[in-house]
């Protein structure tokens, strides 16, 4: 094996230009499949972590009739947890209501929580400094939406226990800057406490949200999202994107292999004395086979050597430095933060590699079998047998 | 008596043309000892290079027999083949089939790796096959920076630098010059004497058969001479 590593990059390395072409096409290959995998990594880990941070923190205990994806539910689904069953649990009470805005009118949710909870990362507690009447928390991008600013004063009409609707002047307390679209579009944060007097629903939620120490226990009426079953939405739309990018990936590696076996079908037929050589100086037809195919698969290693060595920057440059995608995402339905850190582990880079030289090694077999049917005359020959 | 090496018996080869077949080498009984210097001459197609190939073990008889070194040819397999070349035969070709990517020394060395001598014993053995064919300056040479000669010579230093028992030469002047074409026969002569090495040529070139101690003529695929001679020149 060793003395075909050594013949294979002599040979390549001869071959010169030939092979830096060879080289070029599939270190591109391995930079864009390493890259958008990179992304890919880096979209479904900070999804998971800022969805942990400011929305989901470890589960959600649902009331039995809330079903986030229907808004008929949202009205009625409320209740208290039996007594003691509440550890480790923070209140969030959401019901729906309108906000006119510069008179038009915004169907929206309104969702109450503690002052005081620690549990994810919404800055409620800057409530407790406003004046206001009812202060009000809301996220840039419904700020944006509504067109609403720091201080503004505007008409909220909600339902009360009863059905009964009522209306009021709120007042936006502060603007929350977050990567969570589903925690600020189409809604507003208030104090848990002024929720339940506005609705009169004292000491009831819609759900609760757990912190780490949280045991899980069947409580009646009441099931338990865990994280898991939480994101199952978004890593189904990551692991949808990955078999999309799948097809890319075949077509730039299909080229780049393309390339390779286009090289080694014409070495094939243009090295016939140099193979009729070689068996002439005392080389098995299987070990002219063998310097073949680690040939092709030594075009993936220069590959993963060149795409590491012009990818690296890139690769270091984006991991660190994020890569804006702006708001363009949000329209989409899947959570996705603004700025996304690509994330390239070992694991990714050996992983590309691995299936890169596996492949180039197979291609390259396939004309390289011709090998092992020839006559070693008319090899050295040079006539094609 | 000096050791028989190579023997044919009742040596037939034909090959598929067509639908019908050619006969390119038809009963050919023949024997060569130990440290012999012979040619196989005659006629383009009469079957000179094809024998050589046979006795080379690259081909094989489609009848008879060719027993080289002990060996029966027809016996052995693509391994056992490769293994009589590797260790016991050097090919010298007329197009000298040296492998373009490498240096001279590297070119001559690749036989001892296939042999998988040490380093160190490579380096000796390479620089002094350089040396008998004077061209141990050259070594960092890449085969594209030589001349037709020195393209010879590297091919005759990586037939005998694995001090093999049969060296087959398949017209191997044809692409030279008069003044290299002595040059190399010299060499092959001296290396002949000195190690004791038997060569097999496959010539039609006269100033080749000026050097040989034996002539054996085909025609036709047939032996039609096969003579003891006194070589115009000696060394």
């Amino acid at each position: 094996m060793k003395m075909a590593l050594q013949m294979a990059f002599k040979n390549l390395i001869g071959a010169g230009l030939r092979t830096w072409l060879n080289v070029s096409v599939l270190s591109f290959c391995f930079i864009v499949i390493v890259f958008y995998n990179g992304f890919l990594n880096g979209w479904q880990k900070q999804g998971r972590l800022d969805a942990m941070n400011w929305e989901f923190a470890q589960g959600q205990l649902y009331h039995a009739d809330y079903d986030p994806y229907d808004v008929f539910t949202i009205q009625d689904a409320h209740g208290s947890l039996p007594e003691g069953e509440s550890q480790h649990l923070t209140p969030v009470l959401i019901q729906q209501a309108t906000l006119y805005p510069n008179g038009r009118m915004n169907p929206i949710l309104i969702k109450g929580i503690p002052l005081d909870q620690k549990v994810i990362n919404l800055p409620i507690d800057l409530l407790a400094k406003s004046t206001a009447d009812i202060p009000v928390f809301i996220g840039k991008r419904m700020a944006e939406s509504a067109k609403l600013s720091e201080g503004d004063q505007v008409l909220l009409r909600w339902r009360d226990q009863y059905g009964t609707y009522d209306a009021a002047n709120i007042t936006i307390a502060g603007i929350f800057d977050t990567e969570v679209a589903t925690i600020d579009q189409g809604q507003i944060w208030l104090t848990l406490d002024k929720l339940w007097k506005m609705t009169g629903l004292t000491d009831e939620a819609t759900l609760y949200i757990a912190d780490s120490q949280y045991q899980p226990q069947p409580i009646s009426g009441w099931n338990f999202q865990s994280l898991n079953s939480l994101l199952k939405d978004f890593e189904s739309a990551v692991q949808a994107e990955r078999i999309g990018s799948m097809v890319i990936y075949l077509v730039l590696l299909g080229i780049g292999l393309l390339a390779i076996f286009d090289t080694q079908v014409l070495s094939v037929f243009r090295r016939q004395r140099e193979i009729g050589t070689y068996i002439a100086l005392g080389m098995t037809k299987n070990q002219v086979l063998k310097i073949f195919t680690v040939e092709g698969g030594m075009y993936s290693i220069f590959a993963g050597i060149v795409g590491m060595v012009i990818g690296a920057p890139l690769f270091y440059y984006t991991a660190t430095q994020g890569i804006n995608i702006g708001s363009s995402a949000e329209g989409m339905g899947v959570r996705m933060a603004n700025i996304i850190y690509p994330a390239f582990g070992p694991g990714l880079v050996t992983g590309t590699l691995l299936v890169l030289v596996f492949s180039a090694k197979l291609v390259s077999f396939l004309p390289a079998r011709k090998i092992s049917k020839m006559n070693p005359v008319n090899a050295l020959k040079g006539k094609l047998s | 008596m000096s050791e028989k090496i190579i023997i044919t018996e009742n040596l037939v080869k034909r090959f598929p043309v067509g639908d019908g077949e050619f006969t390119a080498l038809n009963n050919i009984n023949l024997s060569f000892e130990k440290g012999e210097f012979s040619g196989i001459i005659g006629p383009s197609g009469s079957g000179k290079t094809t024998l050589l190939n046979i006795i080379g073990s690259l081909d094989s008889p489609t009848e008879g027999s060719a027993t080289v070194l002990g060996h029966r040819i027809s016996d052995l397999s693509h391994k056992e083949s490769a293994f009589l070349r590797n260790m016991h035969i050097g090919f010298i070709f007329q197009v000298y089939n040296l492998l373009p990517v490498y240096t001279v020394f590297e070119n001559v060395e690749f036989a001892l790796i296939l042999q998988k001598r040490s380093a160190t014993e490579r380096k000796k053995a390479v620089m002094q096959a350089l040396e008998w064919v004077g061209l141990e300056n050259m070594a960092d040479k890449k085969p594209s920076k030589l001349s037709g000669g020195e393209g010879q010579r590297v091919a005759i230093a990586r037939a005998m630098v694995k001090r093999p028992e049969l060296v087959l030469a398949d017209e191997p002047t044809a692409n030279l010059d008069a003044k290299n074409a002595h040059a190399i026969l010299k060499t092959m002569k001296t290396l002949n004497k000195e190690l004791n090495t038997t060569f097999l040529f496959s010539t039609h070139d006269e100033k080749v058969m000026d050097y040989l101690n034996r002539l054996v003529r085909l025609e036709d695929g047939e032996v039609d001479k096969d003579d003891i001679v006194q070589p115009k020149y000696m060394v």
